[in-house]
């Protein structure tokens, strides 16, 4: 099927894409430049024991990174290197914002990547499962699980493993261990802990959709139909309901990547001392480092959004009756 | 078609009709899990009014009883002896006095987790009502005003939805300081997004139904049609929508405490979960209790919104099984 | 089971368990159907007619369940038959197409691949004779443009072509049996012609035997050889279609007969038989259609009448032949 629509629609949605990142870079920029702290501040104790003037360093500091200006042409200034790809410098690691970034993604990467991928894959197999066997012991047994999955808070959680199995146990390290090389055993035992504290709510939350997606579907006439050609039951459930049931799901599997790096995997990145996004950017927040809040705020938006506009194209080929305008 | 027949068919108003609560309060009632949530609500919020009168002060510190485990636990604590220069085994055993333990401080744990739970309804509730009145504000106005207005509202809500909440939380609280209030102003004032939308989407389908049509033949003026008509409309939305983002509040709300931006004034159950984060070789049971609770809060408050959500639901079968 | 019989269903009852009790929306039926015939199952909406059909290849889903009764096919009772050779028969042997066939066909599946599936798992493998086939069906239920409305989805096709493309995938692994369930209630009258003209068609050329659940008496003149009339989920009467319209014997289908619009008077008003269907979960007492009956009779408040052969080919249940 040809869908010359779609190239008109990509870039409208490009374009809202940005509207709505201005706004957010816009959003971030004034509550943190009206805040009273200044990236200045880290060094005051530094200049006072140095017998310094306090006020005059700071000045001086703040003139060199252009802070004295008056707010409307920082953030002229800001949004004009932005505009270039530049994402400004970080003040309190002392290094390009982009470099930054760069070190620190893939610690992120590797924990949702992970997470996401297991709890999708035992989500909807459990959920499958379930809305099978609708009102039998075990879709009872998933039913509680997958409740109280969602209702734990994942914090707490990621505490009570490290009390389990750090502390009591001695099985794992209580901090992830930043030494280790990415691609080795060690590593992803490292990641072991993480993963379960990230990947429970999902987990939880998959079974659910699942479940009630594979429910909606089940009772349609066209299960039916199939059953009448003849289909072997793994046929009628895994191909025709799960290929109905699967389009909701996509959406709200995506929506989960594409928040979840300021959601559960930001704590998750705290509690176990991960260096990922999360945990610089909640650094940086400590440091009043702006530029790297805002850079951080940006991917992770722009990473949600982007996210969302592959899932609705996905769409059209996953359900041919949409259409957008 | 005789009388009895036609007032069952009838669209029935909401407001101050007992039979239809007690339709749905009948509909609730068959979810078991539902009622076990709404029990276990009014249980915390009995105990957060009435606990603090028949427990110990949660601020009172006294070292001499510190990290006294829960009742039927004991730990061990090695003190150093300097006049021996040796370690001394001391076992710990849990008291009536403090039958959830004491901190590290020797402060009470009941007393505390009571407190906690105090500020876990007051933000989930207070936060939860800030937020359902401006989406419902900005979603009758977007629907209303329609044009170019919905445009702008709707927009700018797409924009706060994308926002990282979590994010401008910490933000925001870092910037102006940790404040109880701060904290539910600012969930209450980023919260309201998804109202705002079901809020907006349901008065626009309102706006062609035949009633309010007639409504306004009948010369009712839009603020009395949105009073009358819309707002009992989407009563059972809103209730269903206020039930199932109580819990996300209360949760953000203990998060930020647990990183360490808690109103540090307050004890809540998130401030007490990061003090006992550090201890948890110690007195694991300050780490334990407060997320128990939180977890069984949250938990209860899924299964009340759930069962009210089928209950509201005409479309859900109660019968079948 | 006479060698003419190719399907036999002896008491067939299924019920749906709900919390409110027992729905008895089959209650017990009985009827034959021989090769080559065209029989049509008669009722109101919710006398249980489609659910009988949907029980005979056991396609009834929980919370509804077959509690008794056999049908036998070729030596097996479907009823008790494992699940492997329930799926042969299913879609091979016996074929059925559905009311709705826009909710029938699976949205997201292309027309060509829900027929081919169909082929595919009855044991054609190579994919090229499998089109062809498939695309030659098409054609024979007029379908203009077949290999156009092969690779389209379901929601781009017309009801009509729709039901067309149904019937095509039912025929697909030649099927001495096509259960037809009110195919023709959801489409326009042009297209029902139609289609009652392709089924007519094909039971002629390939002698396959039909069963056609229907509401519409009008229908039943048209392509029936014989019918069955269902209400409250027992069989009442059965008898060849000449039988039934011109010397109906039970007070119901003399009812239904008299609410056909009759061309040869010029009476404006359909005559129409008083009462509801029963509710299936409170089935009355005795033969069900006693509260709306005219010539009820005190033992038709107590006693299930049983079944009265009037002629070698018309059966009826009522107290009034006993």
């Amino acid at each position: 099927m040809r869908k010359s629509w779609l190239q008109g629609y990509i870039l409208k949605r490009l374009l809202y894409a940005v509207i709505i990142a201005w706004g957010i870079v816009t959003i971030t920029f004034i509550l943190i430049r009206i805040g009273p702290n200044s990236p200045a501040d880290k060094y005051l104790a530094n200049i006072a024991a140095r017998g310094q003037d306090v006020a005059q360093v700071t000045a001086a500091i703040e003139s060199r990174y252009g802070l004295d200006k008056p707010i409307i042409v920082q953030y002229g200034d800001y949004l004009m290197h932005l505009a270039q790809g530049d994402l400004g410098w970080s003040f309190s690691t002392s290094m390009p914002v982009i470099d930054l970034i760069g070190k620190h993604w893939i610690y992120s990467f590797q924990l949702i990547f992970l997470s996401s991928l297991l709890a999708a894959i035992i989500g909807i197999l459990l959920g499958m499962y379930s809305a099978v066997k609708q009102y039998s012991k075990i879709d009872y047994i998933i039913s509680t699980f997958s409740f109280a999955g969602i209702s734990i808070p994942n914090f707490w959680l990621g505490v009570m493993l490290i009390l389990l199995f750090s502390v009591k146990l001695g099985w794992f390290k209580v901090f992830y261990d930043t030494t280790l090389p990415l691609l080795s055993l060690e590593n992803l035992k490292a990641l072991v802990l993480p993963v379960f504290t990230l990947g429970t709510g999902m987990v939880a939350g998959y079974v659910r959709y699942t479940r009630s997606a594979m429910l909606d579907n089940l009772r349609k006439a066209f299960v039916t139909t199939a059953r009448a050609k003849g289909l072997p039951e793994r046929t009628v459930i895994g191909k025709h309901v799960f290929r109905n049931a699967m389009l909701p799901l996509v959406t709200i599997i995506m929506f989960d990547l594409g928040s979840i790096v300021f959601g559960g995997a930001y704590l998750t990145e705290i509690i176990f001392g991960i260096p990922g996004l999360g945990q610089i950017s909640f650094n940086a927040v400590f440091a009043n480092d702006y530029p790297v809040v805002i850079a951080i705020t940006l991917i992770g938006t722009f990473l949600a959004l982007l996210v969302n506009l592959i899932t609705d194209i996905a769409y059209t080929y996953f359900d041919p009756r949409i259409r957008y305008e | 078609m005789n009388n009895s027949r036609s007032a069952e068919s009838r669209p029935v108003r909401i407001h101050g009709n007992r039979r239809l609560f007690l339709y749905y309060w009948n509909r609730t009632k068959q979810n078991k899990l539902a009622i076990a949530g709404l029990g276990f609500i009014l249980f915390l919020i009995l105990l957060a009014l009435i606990g603090p009168f028949f427990t110990a002060d949660p601020t009172h510190v006294d070292f001499a009883e510190r990290n006294v485990p829960p009742l039927g636990f004991s730990t061990e604590e090695s003190i150093y002896d300097i006049k021996t220069n040796a370690f001394t085994v001391n076992l710990i055993e849990g008291t009536w006095k403090h039958p959830l333990g004491t901190d590290g401080k020797g402060r009470d744990m009941l007393a505390m987790l009571i407190s906690g739970a105090r500020i876990s309804l007051e933000v989930g509730l207070l936060a939860t009502l800030i937020a359902i009145c401006i989406g419902a504000l900005i979603g009758v106005l977007s629907a209303y005003l329609g044009g170019w207005w919905d445009n702008v509202l709707m927009r700018f809500t797409d924009i706060m939805m994308t926002f990282p909440f979590f994010l401008l939380l910490v933000l925001i609280i870092f910037m102006f300081g940790p404040s109880l209030t701060l904290i539910v102003l600012v969930i209450g004032l980023t919260g309201w997004t998804g109202a705002a939308r079901l809020i907006r989407s349901e008065a626009l389908s309102l706006r062609t139904r035949e009633f309010i049509t007639a409504a306004r033949a009948l010369g009712a003026s839009d603020a009395r049609i949105v009073i009358r008509h819309l707002i009992p409309n989407v009563a059972s939305l809103i209730i269903v929508m206020a039930t199932l983002s109580i819990p996300g509040v209360i949760l953000a709300e203990s998060a930020l405490s647990f990183i360490g931006l808690g109103d540090p004034s307050q004890t809540s159950w998130g401030i007490i979960l990061n003090d006992g984060q550090k201890s948890l070789d110690t007195a694991w049971w300050v780490a334990v209790e407060p997320g128990i609770m939180l977890f069984f809060t949250v938990l209860a408050f899924n299964f009340l919104g759930d069962g009210l959500r089928d209950a509201f639901d005409p479309r859900s079968n109660l019968d079948a099984r | 089971m006479t060698d003419s019989t190719i399907l036999e269903v002896q008491d067939l009852k299924t019920y749906f368990f709900t919390r409110r009790g027992a729905v008895k929306a089959v209650d017990g039926i009985d009827f034959s159907l021989k090769k080559g015939e065209c029989l049509c199952l008669v009722g109101e909406s919710g006398c249980g007619k489609s659910v009988t059909v949907l029980s005979l290849l056991r396609l009834v889903a929980a919370p509804g369940r077959i509690v008794s009764g056999q049908v036998h096919y070729n030596n097996v009772d479907l009823v008790h038959c494992s699940e492997e050779k329930l799926r042969g028969i299913r879609g091979g042997d016996i074929a059925m197409i559905f009311q709705d066939a826009q909710s029938a066909f699976n949205p997201v599946l292309t027309i060509g691949d829900q027929i081919a599936e169909q082929m595919t798992i009855h044991g054609s493998i190579d994919r090229q004779a499998v089109k062809n086939k498939g695309i030659e069906l098409l054609k024979e239920m007029n379908i203009p443009e077949p290999d156009r409305v092969w690779d389209s989805f379901p929601h781009q096709l017309s009801g009509g072509m729709k039901q067309r493309a149904m019937i095509a995938m039912s025929l697909s692994c030649d099927p001495k049996i096509l259960i037809a369930d009110e195919p023709t209630t959801a489409v326009d009258v042009t297209i029902k012609a139609q289609i009652l003209d392709i089924l007519h068609t094909l039971k002629e050329k390939r002698g396959m035997s039909l069963i056609f659940v229907t509401h519409d008496l009008g229908i039943v003149a048209d392509i029936g050889d014989r019918a069955q009339v269902i209400y409250g989920g027992k069989s009442i009467e059965m008898a060849s279609v000449s039988e039934i319209i011109n010397n109906p014997g039970h007070p119901y289908t003399k009812g239904l007969i008299a609410c056909l619009p009759d061309s040869s008077t010029d009476s404006e008003r359909l005559a129409s038989i008083p009462g509801t269907a029963p509710n299936p979960i409170d089935l009355p007492e005795g033969c069900p259609f006693h509260p709306r009956c005219a010539q009820v009779m005190d033992i038709c408040r107590h006693v299930v009448p049983k079944q009265t052969i009037i002629s070698e080919t018309h059966t009826v249940n009522c107290h009034l032949f006993g």
